[in-house]
């Protein structure tokens, strides 16, 4: 009887509920959360509902030794958990956004792409204030990246200068991609006239299909050669688009843009959700970088907005400056944002076309700018 | 170390500053060229058009040909050689059509052939006959 009781107890003291404390609560909560923000509420779905579970998943309590947790040696967590932290996933989900992205409206009106480097601004300007909180330069830049409003960017260099902030620096990203509508509609707003917002984009011209095709060849070499840190990502990047564009090898740009990037948004959300176990995750750090990744969005949307007006005291056919918001790379939901913040002053004006252009170029843009980070911080 | 020293300390100035430099010129660099991507396109497309026209019309360039005008002192010579020319058919043997000549009684038949060949009014076919030339105007 008595070895009986030992048993139980022992059983007792090994499941979850014994060893659920209020930082695994918390975390749970969060997960939910996300999972009700992905369903409920429809923001970002495909990433939040994977990265909601891995949370809980990541959250469950386990006994240390028998390889069940994430951080655990020779877990099935840990091995999926890889492809994170050797950089394997971004580069993957990079061929499926290629695969998908038309790039016709960027190259209908190039100008436009500047939108989406002084967007870029975000980064360098939170990578100056993680500096000045006290962050190390490595995570300083991989918190940086976050303005780049671009999950498997920020994911790729993390993993290259921060491992250890990977599971913070992945859910800031991906909670404010998702909360592009509510976080940049007020800046928007703030820093644009009504008459600003009321201005019309001229129509773009046709782009040939030879453009389409030559785009991704010229675009990988000139940017590549420039910050070739950035290989990794762009080289995937118009790779992916290269096999949508040239129609020969279709069947290879249907594979990118379906199956390959719906298996790597499934794997990468659940082990990034996973990897915020709560004895990992709820640090001060994490605060920090959850408050520097705001400062990052809305500094990235404001440079944008600033930009676009700039470029308005040169220009000759004004463009709206709404569409400086979309320069950060949240394809495509920032494009989005600026179409209904538009519609919304005036219902006859469709800018969702004209915003998509800073908007890839934003992906472009921070792929550069992640590249040259990691560059810098591994001299 | 916080604050501007920490930001000093690890030359986060000059990080940011060339960083963003690099990011624009990378943008900029890629925006100008293909705003020309597509001129440079409707370049080769205009020269491609022009060389298909040119396979299409392969007497283009005969018809661009200046006209021959032949010397004074051998039309009249060239206005027979042409007469006996259109009876030996459109491609002819040069000692047939030499002995027409002869067996018309034409004036100096070889010297007169001999200058007709200089001045191009005769020309070789490619296969070893020859033809009148239609550009040549006597």
């Amino acid at each position: 009887m008595e070895h009986l009781l030992h048993l139980l107890s022992q059983f007792i003291a090994n499941t979850g509920y014994y060893m659920l404390d209020y930082r695994y609560l918390t975390m749970l909560c969060v997960g939910c959360i996300f999972i009700y923000l992905g369903i409920a509420k429809k923001y970002e779905p495909l990433l939040l509902v994977p990265i909601g579970f891995g949370i809980l998943m990541g959250n469950i309590p386990v006994f240390q030794g028998l390889g069940l947790a994430i951080y655990e040696d020779n877990s099935v967590l840990h091995y999926l958990y890889m492809g994170v932290t050797l950089g394997i996933y971004p580069p993957l989900i990079f061929l499926g956004i290629g695969a998908m992205t038309d790039f016709s409206t960027m190259l209908a009106r190039p100008l436009l792409m500047l939108l989406g480097a002084a967007a870029q601004m975000g980064i360098f300007l939170t990578f100056l204030g993680a500096l000045a909180l006290g962050f190390d330069p490595k995570e300083a830049a991989s918190i940086g990246i976050i303005g780049g409003a671009d999950g498997p960017t920020a994911i790729f260099l993390t993993a290259q200068l921060a491992p250890a902030l990977i599971g913070p620096i992945a859910v800031a990203a991906y909670s404010y991609m998702a909360l592009v509508p509510v976080i940049q509609p007020p800046i928007m707003k703030l820093l644009t006239t009504k008459k600003e917002r009321l201005i019309r984009m001229e129509e773009p011209r046709e782009v040939s299909k030879k453009e389409k095709i030559l785009f991704p060849i010229v675009g990988f070499l000139l940017c590549c050669l420039l910050a070739p840190a950035a290989l990794p990502l762009l080289g995937m990047l118009f790779f992916g688009n290269l096999l949508k564009e040239c129609v020969v090898a279709e069947r290879l740009a249907v594979a990118a843009r379906n199956a390959v990037i719906d298996t790597v948004t499934i794997l990468l959300g659940i082990t990034v959700g996973a990897s915020t176990q709560a004895d990992v995750f709820l640090t001060k750090e994490s605060v920090g970088i959850f408050a520097l990744g705001a400062v990052a969005f809305a500094v990235a949307t404001a440079s944008g907005l600033i930009f676009a007006k700039i470029m308005n005291l040169f220009l000759k056919n004004k463009i709206n400056p709404l569409l400086g918001a979309a320069g950060v790379s949240a394809v495509p939901d920032s494009a989005r944002v600026v179409q209904h913040v538009g519609h919304e002053e005036d219902p006859t004006n469709f800018l969702l076309m004209h915003a998509m252009a800073p908007n890839v170029s934003g992906v472009i843009g921070s792929a550069i700018g992640a590249g040259v980070l990691w560059s810098f911080m591994m001299r | 170390m916080t604050g501007l020293e920490a930001i000093e300390a690890h030359n986060g100035w000059s990080i940011a500053v060339v960083g963003i430099s690099i990011v624009f010129t990378g943008l900029v660099l890629l925006s100008a060229t293909i705003a020309q991507l597509h001129k440079i396109l409707a370049l080769f497309e205009k020269k491609d058009s022009f060389q298909e026209r040119l396979r299409q019309d392969p007497e283009r360039e005969k018809k661009e040909e200046p006209p021959i005008l032949l010397p004074a002192d051998i039309r009249e010579s060239a206005r027979h050689f042409r007469l006996l020319a259109t009876q030996t058919g459109d491609v002819f043997p040069l000692p047939k059509l030499l002995d027409y000549a002869v067996k018309r009684g034409l004036y100096r038949p070889h010297s007169a052939l001999n200058e007709l060949l200089r001045a191009k009014a005769i020309v070789p076919d490619g296969n070893g006959y020859y033809k009148w030339n239609k550009n040549v105007s006597c």
